[in-house]
């Protein structure tokens, strides 16, 4: 066996033989081809103007991250040219310094990474006026040499940025609710997860109370009675806000959507019998021609520019729908509905949605009827996540095996049997990781509706820098709020990841 | 076996018809139909109630049709657009035409956006996968950040809390001395300019861009039949070269004609060189080329000069400026513009003296007035504009206002964020062994991923990467958060104004999914291109 080395150890440093080759060194570095000579010409250009600058603004940082990458750097090369490494340098040179290049990238990030920690953490930190008195924080934010964060504008106006003007007095009803749901989920830690409990009582009733919750928080929130009782009705328009109504929104979206999404995906992968083809184009023919008849050719004289003219003619559309429903869904109207529904509903911003529901609502309604905006927006939202969903949940259909149909069929369950007791608990359990994801989705989504005028949590913000007090202050309230969402978002993602692997999805 | 009934196929015991599947498929779909009918006519019924109320679809003789519902398009908009794309806009223009410029912002957003995005997704997603932990972290930090906020927090965040917290002009931010200028009132870079002759330029490099394609995939052929070797990308770059230098002198040789200066008789100048003698006898100093130098030592004040200087009318936006601020730079004359929207505002300038040159194309000088001497200007067929500070705002060179900045980093700072995300989950699919595979075959490492990786982790990648260019650009409707004037905002604006409401949502929704049917077509095209052929 020919072992293939690169070198011979001629010489020994501490007495380790050292293997080490420059001419190989220089080819695998720099040589090997024009690219990476050209790469690294400017990989040493950048990293020494990043590193010169660095030592003007702060220099004894910079000395300091120096110092230790030329230590680490040169204990890592030692030990590996003569062949003994430790578990640190062992690490140090497969994860960062495995080449030249990758020497000096993490060199080049490293400085860019503290010179980007350090701007922040003196903006957030040490240049910093944490009081929430305002003329005292504009004081403390004019000594400082730099630029900091006004900390005050957030702390003075959290209770805004949360319920904003939800009335104090009731702040017992959301404690209540927050109660409630931690009373709730402590027990489903244990009741849900073990096969003991499967067909006890206490899981029974556990999963009532669950069932329960919406009912039961909806007439907190909401309240019932007159104006002086102690669960008085409010007014979501002005009592919702800030965390509270985004967070309103998206989960009575979440939850509205479930059984509209549901019937969705049905009806977009259902094989009923279609409406055959003939009736349907003798149908869709004589409309055409009655509509040809009695508009097309009176407003072609009434209208004077060609684009007008072509308006006109918009009965033959009739026929091209028709042709299209026998040509893509065979005549299944309820395929065809579901489809379209979708399709359009996904194919349009979420933003032109909630506009719709402010400004068209009104107008597709019997006139004279009034509706609150915060009602409409919550209508908007649920319409538009039930598309998504009903995609979701078409996703977990189709990942079930065709068999578990036939099975159904065989042991002779109705449609109906079929669907609640083989079918949808199977493709519901497969998409319970997507429809958390959508749910996320759906909770960063709400910040749209500071657009169309309600106040949820980022219109709060928007609101605090017009204050008298903190004007202007703008980037504290945002971090804050992006704080929030991260921290949501993926705590959110984290249990969807943990119930994925608990439900074994993508393991059967 | 005796127990199995002997009437089985008997024509009584068939199912009945209220058990028959296809007879319920049938009644279910009617039903459905009639409740869909109905619901739909309830809507309908409402909104022609409402919508006769408004009196949205009347026509010029009163009546009520549909049709006429979209005649309002053709009415004065009466509102501004701050920028347009391709075409121009006034407030005199009509409802239509605001809401095709909206309509060009939102392409204009989308084509940019989705080019960015995908190059900043691929860089973060690769990065993902580095084997240098600090840019894996780093790259896992930043799409973890970016996934789980909101858009439009980024979007105010950026546009908000950085863009319009940048220093004023006189302050704006130069990155390492190049013509760029970063301000609050955006970011002004350096552009070029098509003159006349720059669109005869503009069909040579067309030319030589089909031509070079052709040369070098004809190139590709012969060599793989003699099998000898070269590049066929250097000669096609050659063969462009060459063209597109021809195409240049062409286009300049013919341009001689095409603009023009119009100088008053009393100046008395007959070449643009002698207008550098008629500025220095303003000045009082000899040599214009020691202007710049003397009022640097103080020796010449810069109002002095500015009040010598040729003051030249020229219509907004118009290449000739370009051109001849060119030539006159060239030659040391310092000189100031007076810009016009009109022309005759400008012809009305000039006929009272209030500048010394009017420029513009030599046709149209011609046609105004015999008042002054026409000289030539020599063209090029592309011209730099470098932005220069003008009263409260930069002119010349090519200006990204804040508000397209904005929606356009937030775009594809969030966009690149979840395409990384695909990319790695993509090139992850590509089985270690096809790797290992292509090592052992000799390939180099572009090679490899060229030829063996890509191709199977496009496979992957391109269907969710669809959907991501489509929330790109239906995200890009978020501008009205930014005050970026797109198809949303446009239309929005009209709506408010006309009042006809169910029409522009009508309009607003047929054009953003016909965005986004035209992109998943192209894209699932390319998709069946890839795929996999299969037996």
């Amino acid at each position: 066996m020919t072992r293939f080395t690169d070198n011979a150890s001629s010489f020994t440093i501490a007495g380790r033989p050292v293997h080490f080759s420059l001419r190989q060194f220089a080819k695998e570095n720099f040589l090997s081809s024009l690219w990476l000579a050209l790469w690294m010409v400017l990989l040493l250009y950048l990293t020494a103007v990043v590193a010169r600058n660095q030592l003007q603004t702060a220099p004894l940082w910079t000395a300091v991250i120096l110092v230790g990458w030329l230590a680490s750097v040169g204990l890592t090369a030692f030990n590996q040219i003569t062949r003994q490494h430790t578990a640190a340098t062992a690490w140090l040179r497969g994860n960062l310094y495995s080449s030249l290049s990758n020497a000096l990238v993490t060199l080049l990030l490293l400085l860019l990474l503290v010179a980007a920690v350090r701007g922040f953490f003196n903006w957030a930190f040490v240049y910093a006026s944490f009081t929430t008195d305002a003329t005292l924080a504009r004081e403390t934010l004019r000594q400082q040499e730099q630029a900091g964060a006004n900390w005050g504008a957030v702390r003075a106006n959290l209770r805004n940025l949360l319920v904003f003007r939800w009335p104090r007095d009731q702040d017992w009803r959301l404690w209540l609710i927050v109660a409630w749901n931690v009373l709730l989920i402590i027990p489903s830690q244990f009741v849900y997860r073990r096969e003991a409990f499967r067909k006890s009582l206490l899981r029974r009733g556990l999963t009532f109370l669950w069932l329960l919750t919406p009912i039961f928080v909806f007439f907190l929130v909401r309240g019932a009675g007159g104006s002086d009782s102690f669960l008085r009705q409010l007014n979501p328009d002005q009592a919702w806000g800030g965390l509270l109504l985004s967070l309103i929104i998206a989960i009575f979206a979440i939850v509205a959507s479930f059984p509209l999404g549901v019937l969705l995906a049905l009806g977009r992968r259902s094989q009923i019998r279609g409406v055959p083809a003939r009736p349907t184009y003798i149908v869709a023919g004589s409309l055409t021609l009655y509509f040809l008849i009695a508009n097309t050719f009176p407003s072609l004289s009434a209208v004077q520019t060609i684009s007008a003219r072509i308006l006109s003619f918009w009965p033959l559309l009739i026929i091209l729908f028709a042709f299209l429903f026998q040509r893509y869904f065979t005549g299944n109207v309820v395929a065809l509905f579901s489809t379209v529904y979708i399709e359009t509903v996904r194919g349009v911003p979420f933003i032109t949605v909630l506009f719709m529901s402010i400004i068209l609502f009104p107008i597709l309604l019997p006139p004279g009827t009034e509706i609150l905006s915060t009602w409409r927006v919550m209508v908007a939202a649920a319409l538009f996540s039930a598309a998504y969903l009903a995609e979701n949940v078409r996703g977990g259909l189709q990942s079930l095996n065709q068999g578990q149909y036939e099975a159904a069929d065989a042991i002779g369950l109705n449609t109906f049997q079929k669907y609640r007791l083989i079918v949808l608990p199977q493709a519901l359990r497969a998409v319970i990781p997507a429809i958390v994801g959508q749910f996320i989705a759906l909770f960063k989504d709400t910040s749209l509706i500071a657009i169309v005028g309600l106040l949820e949590f980022l219109a709060v913000a928007n609101l605090i820098s017009a204050q008298p007090d903190w004007l202007g202050v703008r980037r504290e309230p945002y971090v804050f709020i992006a704080l929030v969402y991260f921290v949501g978002s993926a705590a959110m993602a984290g249990y969807s990841r943990r119930l994925e692997a608990r439900l074994g999805v993508g393991q059967r | 076996m005796a127990n199995i009934p002997s009437n089985i196929s008997k024509k009584g015991d068939a199912i009945p018809f209220w058990r028959d599947g296809r007879v319920l498929g049938v009644i279910a779909q009617i039903v459905f139909l009639v409740l869909v009918i109905l619901a739909t006519a309830w809507l309908a019924n409402n909104v022609v109630t409402n919508m006769d109320r408004l009196g949205a679809f009347r026509c010029a003789d009163g009546s009520s049709r549909f049709v006429c519902g979209f005649n309002f398009l053709r009415i004065d908009a009466q509102f501004d657009i701050g920028e347009t794309t391709l075409i121009r806009y006034e407030p005199s223009d009509s409802f239509g035409r605001a809401m095709l410029a909206g309509g060009l912002n939102t392409i204009r957003v989308g084509f940019f956006g989705i080019i960015l995005a995908t190059i900043l997704g691929t860089v973060t997603g690769i990065a993902r996968l580095s084997e240098n932990w600090l840019i894996n972290n780093i790259a896992k930090w930043y799409v973890d950040l970016i996934r789980n906020t909101p858009l439009l927090l980024q979007l105010f965040f950026i546009y908000f809390g950085v863009l319009l917290l940048l220093p004023s002009i006189r302050e704006a931010i130069q990155p390492f001395g190049l013509p760029i200028f970063i301000s609050q009132r955006g970011i002004d870079v350096v552009a070029p300019v098509f003159m006349i002759s720059g669109r005869i330029w503009f069909m040579a490099l067309l030319l030589g861009l089909v031509t070079a394609v052709v040369v070098g995939w004809a190139f590709r052929q012969w060599q793989i039949e003699r099998g000898v070797g070269g590049s066929p990308a250097l000669l096609a770059l050659a063969v462009l070269a060459v063209i597109a230098t021809a195409g240049w002198f062409v286009a300049q040789a013919g341009s001689d004609d095409n603009q023009a200066l119009l100088t008053q008789s009393e100046l008395g100048v007959t070449h643009l060189d002698d207008i550098a003698g008629v500025v220095a006898r303003r000045l009082g100093v000899p040599e214009l080329s020691g202007v710049a130098g003397a009022v640097a030592d103080g020796r010449l004040i810069q109002e002095q000069v500015d009040e010598a200087a040729l003051s030249v009318c020229a219509l907004v936006r118009d290449p000739a400026e370009v051109n001849v601020s060119a030539e006159l730079r060239q030659r040391n004359i310092p000189h100031t513009f007076q810009r016009f929207t009109r022309t005759n505002l400008a012809v009305d300038a000039f006929n009272a003296g209030s500048c010394d040159a009017f420029v513009g194309d030599r046709e149209s000088l011609t046609a105004i007035t015999a008042a002054g001497s026409l000289i030539a200007v020599p063209e090029r067929p592309v011209r730099l504009s470098f932005p220069s500070i003008q009263g409260l705002n930069f002119v010349g060179g090519y200006k990204l206002t804040p508000n397209f900045a904005a929606i356009l980093l937030g775009l594809v700072i969030y966009t690149g964020a979840f395409i990384a995300e695909i990319v790695r989950a993509g090139i992850q699919s590509v089985p270690k062994g096809q790797s290992e595979a292509a090592r052992a075959l000799g390939l180099s490492e572009s090679q490899r991923l060229q030829l063996v990786v890509l191709p199977q982790a496009l496979r992957v990648i391109i269907p969710p990467l669809t959907s991501q260019y489509l929330n790109l650009v239906k995200n890009s409707s978020l501008s009205i958060a930014v005050g970026y004037p797109d198809l949303w905002v446009t239309s929005f604006i009209t709506l408010n104004q006309s009042g006809q409401s169910v029409q522009v949502f009508v309009m607003v929704m047929s054009i953003y999914l016909s965005f986004s049917l035209s992109i998943s077509a192209l894209l699932n095209w390319y998709n069946r291109r890839i795929a996999l052929v299969e037996r």
